[in-house]
């Protein structure tokens, strides 16, 4: 039920245009006949009868109608298909908007080709239904009632003849949509999951190439591409199971009417000329249940894959983006951590994280490869919630805050570089899309990306290919920085963001730098010493835990970790090498 | 030339010719067989439709006049028998044509996704990927209709209007011309529009790849769109976007929707004739009889018309999404072994680069006139600034490009002669990115050498110092990663990378930035077990962290399109050069540090 209803939700605002469709469609269904007829009343008439004075209003008549049909045809198709472009615009939209909505968990656990499907393959089940599936039951069901009226008024008896062939009709009908019902749950699963593999086989091509696993990648795509054929084969299974029998009942009916009728013509039950009209509606009665079994096919599609987007569009996101309890928009820059744990899939990812940032500040955290920094950086960001304990700006918990509003107040450069398939200058621009082109430039001199910018042959306006590619590591890295830069916020997070760089780039990135880190409140995370050591607190992490915390030098005199780390770092130098080989 | 981006159509290389069709017939060639008996058992099927009426006029004519209950009841029989012989021939029919017609598409898609796997890194790289997975999984669907039913009804209308014409002919000579007169009006009118219609399909279908893109892009990108609040800018893009599809598909479907039109008219324009020829001018030449049933065979010429253009239709729609695919299928796949290639042997490690001159699109040379040369078990580490060329040098040595001009030789044998997998399968590349794909721990690790077994793996995962952490994880091994990669940390990841190409084995090691996100603690100790396993294997390193460097066999300073400086550590500090100064820069940033308190 909660399909139709939602679709009809759906053609609501489209009413007075769907049904003047289809009431044409009707229209054009009766006039139909009107052709026919009076080509038989010019055989009758004017060839048989050789009366040529109607002949020509006769022709002139079909002509009429033809052209009237024609008009009124074209007519509601194209009001069926801007209808049915128009609902699923709206849904697709919906969709969309949901999906930014959605939060990270989501994302986690629901692979992208199952989205894709639903935006494209599912969508289109519900533009087949509404630009055809409907006007045909319409068109059928009424034109079947009408036939069936008519026939009642010529002969009860020989109309309840028919109709008994109804409930076979229907016990056969229900057995279909029984039956084929999974079988198109079934190929949408299947369809989702070739998706899912072409998806990271492309995603993936340079692995691939480098892994030479190409026969790899075709026997994991054969087994998908298989399991799709033989899915939609177990469905046609269902159908030819069915379909032929729903067929023969339908055109039983033709019998039932000769044989019946012819018994009652020659008892005169009924006269020769009802028999024959009889006769003539058959097709009106016939057609109908003969498509009935296409049309519940094709609407057990619609039902299952409606169902896909429904539930799109009925999940919420644990972390509401835009619920807030605090109207505060603007905040300095304040950060703290009282006892915040994170539990993720059962694993404690952080635990009992505490520490103050004022504003201003610059915070950096360092440690071990998977000991919770860019997941601190991802609770501030609230992609995910803490599981104990909170998080202040300003000393307002941003459980409260909206994560819309707190992510306005944060800028953050990410370890995983993402760029967009777009010029670099609309990537630097991407959170700030009206921004001015010095101020473009401006953000890139910063990260000491404008002189690279300048040389490629497009500068700016260069186009860099999905997820950055055309840019070497280290210049992504940089547009990456430039991005985060342009937007001015009171906090500035960089999550390993200078990795690919050589540390005379980075030095240079670090002085232009610190001109905007008095204003802000800093993140840094970084594993080289050199990038962290002017920070006013150095947080060292381990397997989720702080286990160090202070200033360069505290943590040196401290003799742990840290100073473990910087004598490693500086032990690749030694003091001979420097007075051998310094010059100056 | 610039790189397709969401918004901007693609180019078309070869708009749908007799080659094409060629093609789509070789697919349909295999299933020869059971296209014509699905064909006979329509034309039986629609004889035994024919004999219907036939049987009924026979009742109304004979059967009830003469009072005849057994008569009817026999017609009754004969119809009973043919609709359930129709009945079967339906059966047969979607049985058959249902399995031609997704096996078709199996193979065809297929096809593609092979084609594919050949293409070079320039055809990902310059366009969005939605675009390339529409054209596999999308088109391809749209055809398996069209390319088994969509065929056999064609063949089935064709004959029943060759049989209706030859009946009308037998019928009247002079009537059929004046009837079928109308023809040439319905051939003019597709003529017309039929440009202008394959021009709306092909806008269609660039249109909903356009579209696909963007989604698919907005999917991989959520987190950046979410963190800096990009959604609502998103959003009114993605309205532009879907809004142009939907304008494209109305335009395409308003001039489908013609046709049916034109031929009703068309059609009774061409009774109109019959009846007034027949009626004003062969009055003395023709029977009534003979006119009566002159109008009902010209009534049954032009059903199977309505269904042609309706194909016809369809048959433009399709051409729109073929001809995407086939330009997928022949599209050059620009690295390929000659034919003349051979395999390269057990490779030990000498490796020559003569005179490389590179560019990526034939604009501006990244590298030129480049020498290098590594002895077997050298490590070769490659530092220099980014963007000039560190990764590309490693990439043409894996032969992912080919070069402009020169030689790379690998003990004597030039790569570019030699076949693609025996290069590569000796070779372990770890590339700055390093994609994982969905599935356990094990069994990416494993997808450097699929027949390892799992001691072997963990072996790896040892060596890299990764087997720790995963082992603490409550799966272990078997911990799903997910498509997003974030059931682990960057650096994480780059170590399951890492020794995913350890375990391969390999002679030549290529390493860009394997540890770039790894703490210098874990890397220290992954590089003291490495340095085992490098003994005897040719290296390329390139790495910003001089402790990685340093102890390289050969360093080579990369910068303005070849390499300026070459040597071991001390040689280049001697020179106090290039490398001099950025081994400085990094020790004086952390000697600025302070020292250790005692």
């Amino acid at each position: 039920m909660k399909p139709y209803r939602w679709i009809l939700d759906h053609l609501k605002v489209h009413w007075f245009k769907y049904m003047s469709g289809l009431l044409m469609a009707l229209l054009v269904s009766f006039l139909s006949i009107v052709n026919p007829k009076l080509l038989g009343r010019i055989i009758d008439d004017v060839i048989k009868g050789e009366n040529r004075t109607i002949l020509l209003p006769i022709l002139l008549i079909m002509l009429g109608v033809t052209i009237l049909k024609s008009l009124l045809r074209y007519n509601f198709q194209v009001i069926f298909e801007k209808v049915s472009q128009d609902v699923i615009f709206e849904i697709r939209k919906r969709m969309y908007q949901k999906l930014q909505l959605l939060d990270f968990e989501f994302y986690d656990n629901t692979r992208t080709g199952d989205i894709m499907s639903r935006m494209t393959g599912d969508l289109e089940a519900v533009r087949h239904f509404v630009a055809g599936v409907i006007r045909m039951f319409f068109e059928n069901a009424t034109l079947f009632i009408f036939a069936l009226i008519v026939m009642i008024s010529i002969n009860v008896y020989l109309t309840l003849c028919l109709v008994i062939v109804i409930p076979l009709i229907i016990f056969f009908a229900q057995k279909l949509v029984k039956d084929v019902t999974p079988t198109f749950k079934n190929i949408r699963e299947k369809l989702s999951a070739l998706n899912s593999v072409v998806q990271e086989n492309i995603k993936g091509n340079r692995v691939v190439k480098a892994f030479v696993s190409e026969d790899f990648e075709k026997k994991k795509f054969h087994e998908a591409n298989e399991a799709f054929k033989k899915a939609n084969l177990e469905s046609a299974h269902v159908w030819q199971k069915y379909l032929p029998v729903l067929d023969v009942l339908g055109s039983s009916l033709s019998i039932v009417v000769i044989v019946i009728g012819g018994i009652f013509v020659i008892n005169e039950l009924m006269t020769f000329g009802e028999f024959i009209t009889f006769n003539s509606l058959l097709w009106a009665v016939n057609n109908p249940l003969r498509t009935l079994g296409w049309l519940l096919n094709d609407t057990q599609n619609f039902l299952a894959r409606s169902e896909k987007i429904i539930s799109l569009l009925e999940s919420s996101p644990k972390i509401d983006p835009e619920k807030e309890i605090i109207k505060k928009t603007v905040y300095e820059g304040n950060v703290e951590f009282k006892d915040v744990s994170l539990k993720y899939e059962e694993e404690y990812i952080l635990y009992d994280v505490s520490f103050k940032a004022q504003k201003g500040s610059t915070i950096a955290l360092v440690g071990p490869t998977g000991s919770g920094k860019t997941s601190i950086i991802n609770l501030m960001c609230r992609f995910y919630d803490a599981t104990e304990g909170a998080i202040l700006f300003d000393r307002y918990n941003i459980k409260n805050i909206s994560a819309k509003q707190l992510r306005n107040n944060i800028s953050i450069a990410m370890q995983d570089v993402f760029l967009f398939s777009d010029t670099i200058e609309n990537n630097i621009a991407f959170g700030v899309p009206n921004i001015s082109t010095e101020q473009i430039i401006e953000a890139a001199k910063i990260a000491k990306a404008h002189d690279f910018i300048t040389k490629l042959p497009q500068g700016y306006k260069t186009i860099i290919g999905e997820q950055g590619v055309g840019l070497s590591g280290g210049q992504k890295q940089r547009v990456s920085l430039a991005r985060a830069i342009i937007k001015n916020t009171p906090i500035m997070i960089l999550d390993d963001t200078t990795s690919a760089l050589d540390t005379e780039t980075e030095y240079e990135i670090q002085k232009s730098l610190k001109q905007l880190y008095t204003e802000k409140t800093v993140f840094i995370i970084s594993h080289r010493i050199s990038s962290v050591k002017d920070a006013d607190l150095i947080l060292v992490l381990d397997n989720g835990k702080i286990i160090e915390r202070g200033t360069h030098q505290e943590l040196l005199d401290h003799n742990g970790y840290y100073a473990h780390v910087f004598i490693n770092q500086m032990g690749n130098f030694n003091d001979e090498e420097e007075a051998r080989y310094a010059k100056e | 030339m610039p790189r397709n981006k969401y918004n901007v159509d693609e180019e078309l290389n070869e708009s749908f010719n007799k080659a094409h069709l060629v093609r789509i017939l070789q697919y349909v060639k295999p299933y020869k067989k059971e296209m014509t008996t699905t064909l006979v058992v329509m034309i039986l099927s629609s004889i035994a439709g024919l004999v219907g009426p036939i049987l009924v006029k026979n009742a109304i004519d004979v059967k009830i006049p003469g009072k005849d209950i057994f008569g009817l009841l026999e017609l009754a029989l004969i119809y009973l028998s043919l609709i359930v012989f129709a009945g079967f021939g339906l059966k047969y029919r979607i049985k058959k044509m249902t399995q031609v017609g997704h096996q078709m598409v199996a193979t065809i898609r297929s096809d593609l996704f092979s084609h594919l796997q050949k293409l070079p890194f320039t055809y990902f790289d310059s366009r969005p990927h939605g675009k390339i997975i529409v054209r596999v999984v999308n088109y391809v669907n749209s055809l398996s209709n069209l390319l088994s039913s969509g065929i056999i009804n064609f063949f089935v209308d064709l004959l029943s209007l060759v049989i209706i014409v030859i009946f009308m002919l037998l019928v009247d000579v002079k009537l059929t011309f004046i009837g079928l007169g109308t023809l040439p009006l319905l051939i003019a009118f597709i003529f017309i529009i039929k440009k202008s219609q394959r021009r709306r399909w092909q806008t269609v279908s660039a249109k909903s790849s356009n579209m696909n893109a963007y989604i698919n892009e907005s999917i991989n990108g959520i987190k950046v769109t979410q963190s800096f609040n990009r959604e609502d800018e998103n959003q009114r893009i993605f309205d532009e976007v879907t809004d142009d599809y939907r304008m494209s598909w109305m335009k395409a479907v308003r001039v489908n929707n013609l046709f049916w039109p034109v031929v009703d008219n068309i059609a009774n324009l061409g009774t109109t004739l019959v009846i007034v020829a027949g009626i004003y001018w062969f009055t003395g030449s023709m029977t009534i009889g003979t006119l009566i049933a002159f109008i009902g065979y010209l009534g049954s010429f032009w059903a199977p018309i309505t269904n042609i253009s309706n194909f016809y239709n369809q048959i433009i729609t399709a051409m729109a999404y073929l001809e995407r695919i086939f330009e997928m299928m022949d599209e050059d796949v620009v690295v390929r072994d000659e034919h003349d290639s051979y395999d390269l042997p057990k490779i030990e490690g000498n490796i020559t680069f003569e005179n490389i001159t590179f560019s990526y699109d034939n604009d501006i040379n990244i590298l030129e006139n480049l020498n290098l040369k590594a002895e077997k078990g050298e490590s070769i580490a490659i530092v220099g600034p980014t963007g000039a060329g560190k990764t590309t040098i490693v990439n043409l040595l894996s032969r992912f490009y080919n070069i402009n001009s020169g030689r790379i030789l690998i003990d004597g044998h030039d790569i570019s002669k030699v076949t693609l997998k025996s290069l590569r399968s000796q070779m372990g590349i770890m590339m700055q990115d390093s994609f994982l794909f969905s599935g356990t721990i094990m069994e990416n690790v494993r997808y450097g050498k699929l027949d390892a077994t799992d001691e072997e793996i963990i072996e790896a995962c040892k060596t890299v110092k990764a087997h720790d952490f995963i082992s603490q994880m409550k799966n272990g091994y078997h911990t799903e990663i997910n498509e997003k990669g974030t059931r682990l940390s960057f650096g994480q990841r780059q170590l399951i990378a890492f020794a995913r190409t350890l375990l391969k084995d390999p002679r030549i090691l290529i390493l860009d930035e394997a540890t770039s996100s790894i703490d210098t603690e874990t890397e220290k100790a992954l590089q003291e077990g490495l340095e085992n396993l490098l003994k005897g294997r040719t290296s390329f390193i390139i790495a910003h962290r001089l402790s990685t460097i340093k102890n390289a066999s050969k360093i080579i300073y990369v910068d303005n399109k070849n390499i300026v400086e070459e040597g071991h550590h001390m040689q280049l500090m001697q020179r106090a050069g290039a490398y001099w100064r950025l081994f400085m820069s990094q020790y004086n940033s952390i000697k600025e540090s302070g020292t250790i308190q005692d």
